[in-house]
């Protein structure tokens, strides 16, 4: 330990001594295929803040690294959902200045004050969407799928792709029996685990990091997918198609947060605030094809873009859905059932 | 002035093996003890929870079924590698050295790399079913990834050179001679290879089957990559339970049951080349 401490000093004192390594930086640990390099690039031109920017496929990931990171953490991360009240009662984040962040003004107010952030103390919304059903046109009749169940069709052995997340897993079995999909009971679980074992057998492979993939290799036809993943996968075929289950999809909300831990407390203030600008969420919205926050920058889209039911859910089927909370010391009962699942032979 | 350096260079290699091979070791050891906590990772007192959690049916299958896997591998690359290793040792020290090198050039390139490569060779429409497509061999394409034959194909490519390096290293010091003198003496050749040459490469056997099997458990990109992630491996076990289930003590009981089944075959190894020693008698 002792050498590490010593050989960081020495580092240190090495980039202290060159003075091209004083420029400013902000250290942004986000979602992969989340924001565009352009973006970015266009940042560090406006503000000579270089970005330090790397990614992660899972809220775990990003929470363990977050976790472990006592000092000279990363300035900006970009938890879901419920992720941001687990992250802030452990006192992971700090309060946000919202002087710094004039932009956040105008935020759609749907997306504000949610029970995982009451006041938005700690975080801003930047972008939300859902988990649906994924279908190829050209294999399968869009028409004729509307439910979560139709992925149990036996038509479908080994053709069905899942997202490589328990929560989101779960969420589809705990909906077709009625359930909530946020519940704690191990009877409710374990009732879920045994629908998700018949479904086993049509399950070809589970993937998170980008689930469009498979899709656009024809390696899958059918499958869970978030409405973003299917926006990008039908601007390169239109085939793939994103369709709201009607037991209700499962809706989440990314946002911005400051850990305790961050450097450049005030860059990172900066970052968000620039994210908040209408042409820059616009452009989030054109690549990614998630719903933003910023209500401003919905003029400022194609009408292609603004009007797509994949990025824009109507009302009534947000108000069916449902976002995922915290399920405390249940996590350790899903994580059981879902080693389970994919324990067997 | 000589055995100063060497106290140095002795001392480094060894804070280094301090620092980077005991205290992990030792961490995971002490983390195998501990109980879960959700805040901190893990906490006081100590406890076998974690040793009693892998007995449970779902570790258990996973632990079989990644032996498994790991078996077929090492058979495999076996049934591979000794003739190559055989081969390879019986031609001339310039083809030697250049058929060495063609087996390591692939190690320049990262192993993951090299398994997204094998991705796209065997994807729906990857080169090998466009090719039979082409050839007309079949009508429509096969489903070869995400297939347990992608999973073994991707850890047999990845793991072989484990195997023919160590066996290289045996046969090349192989007495030929000894198969001549046995073949004067009238003996066919499934009774040279049973009676010589095999128990005399067992050391060689040995040693890569060791290198290949341990490892193989831990490659949990290979399952995830060519297998869909729709079964688990011992390697995809422990990155779970470390980052889904912020359970440290289980995952690190679990890299403790793999270390000491490493340390168990090290062992068994050494034991055999002591027996082979003493058979042999000092010359």
């Amino acid at each position: 330990m002792n050498i590490g401490k010593t050989l960081f000093g020495a580092a240190l004192l090495l980039f202290a001594a060159s003075p091209a390594m004083a420029a400013e930086k902000v250290y942004v640990y986000n979602w992969t295929e989340y924001i565009p390099q352009a973006v970015i690039d266009d940042f560090t031109k406006e503000t000579g803040i270089e970005v330090v920017y790397t990614t992660y496929d899972s809220n775990e990931t990003m929470y363990a690294k977050v976790k472990l990171a006592q000092q000279d953490g990363y300035d900006v991360v970009v938890p879901s959902t419920y992720f941001v009240s687990k992250m802030s009662r452990e006192g992971l984040l700090q309060a946000l200045d919202h002087s710094q962040l004039p932009n956040a003004k105008a935020l759609d107010a749907k997306m504000l004050d949610k029970p995982f952030d009451r006041g938005n103390v700690y975080s801003v919304p930047f972008m939300w969407g859902s988990t649906g059903i994924g279908v190829n046109a050209k294999e399968i009749d869009p028409a004729t799928v509307t439910s979560w169940k139709d992925l149990w069709n036996p038509a479908y052995k080994g053709k069905v792709l899942l997202q490589d997340d328990l929560r989101e897993v779960f969420h589809m079995a705990l909906k077709l029996q009625g359930k909530s999909s946020n519940t704690t009971d191990p009877k409710e679980i374990e009732a879920a685990y045994g629908l998700l074992k018949e479904l086993m057998p049509n399950v070809l492979l589970f993937n998170s990091d980008s689930p469009r993939l498979p899709y656009l290799a024809g390696e899958v036809s059918i499958g869970m997918i978030w409405n973003g993943e299917a926006w990008m996968a039908a601007e390169e075929n239109e085939d793939i198609r994103y369709i709201y289950p009607k037991e209700g999809a499962n809706l989440w909300v990314d946002s911005f947060v400051i850990p305790k831990s961050a450097r450049n407390v005030k860059n990172g203030h900066a970052f968000i605030n620039y994210m908040l600008k209408a042409e820059v969420a616009a452009q989030c919205v054109a690549q990614n094809g998630y719903a933003t926050t910023v209500l401003a920058a919905l003029p400022l889209l194609d009408e292609k873009v603004r009007t797509s039911p994949t990025i824009f859910p109507p009302p009534e089927i947000v108000a069916a859905g449902e976002f995922q909370l915290d399920v405390g010391d249940a996590l350790a009962t899903y994580q059981k059932y879902w080693e389970l699942l994919r324990a067997g032979n | 002035m000589e055995s100063k350096t060497r106290r140095v260079v002795i001392g480094l290699v060894a804070s280094w093996l301090f620092v980077f091979g005991v205290l992990p070791i030792l961490l995971l050891l002490g983390a195998s003890l501990l109980t879960q906590d959700p805040q901190h990772f893990v906490r006081l007192p100590l406890s076998l929870e974690a040793y009693r959690q892998l007995a449970e049916p779902a570790y258990l299958q996973v632990m079989l079924r990644s032996l498994r896997l790991a078996l077929v591998t090492v058979v495999l690359c076996l049934l591979v590698g000794y003739p190559f290793a055989w081969f390879t040792a019986r031609l001339p020290a310039g083809w030697k050295t250049a058929i060495l090198v063609l087996l390591m050039i692939p190690f320049w390139t990262n192993s993951l790399v090299r398994t997204y490569a094998i991705r796209t060779l065997l994807g729906t429409q990857g080169l090998l079913n466009k090719a039979l497509l082409a050839l007309g061999v079949i009508e429509a394409p096969l489903q070869l990834i995400y297939t347990d034959l992608a999973v073994v194909l991707g850890l047999f490519y990845l793991m072989l050179p484990f195997m023919i390096l160590p066996l290289y290293a045996n046969l090349d010091k192989f007495d030929y001679r000894l198969v001549e003198a046995a073949r004067d003496l009238g003996a066919g050749f499934t009774r040279i290879f049973v009676t010589i040459v095999w128990p005399l490469s067992l050391p060689g056997v040995f040693a890569g089957c060791i290198l290949v099997f341990v490892p193989t458990m831990g490659l949990f990109y290979v399952a995830t990559l060519l297998g869909g992630a729709r079964q688990l491996l011992v390697g995809n076990l422990i990155q779970q339970q470390f980052l889904n289930a912020r359970n440290w003590p289980a995952g690190s009981a679990t890299s403790v049951v793999l270390i000491l089944l490493m340390a168990l075959m090290l062992a068994a190894y050494h034991l055999l080349l002591r027996r082979a020693a003493t058979a042999r008698g000092p010359q």
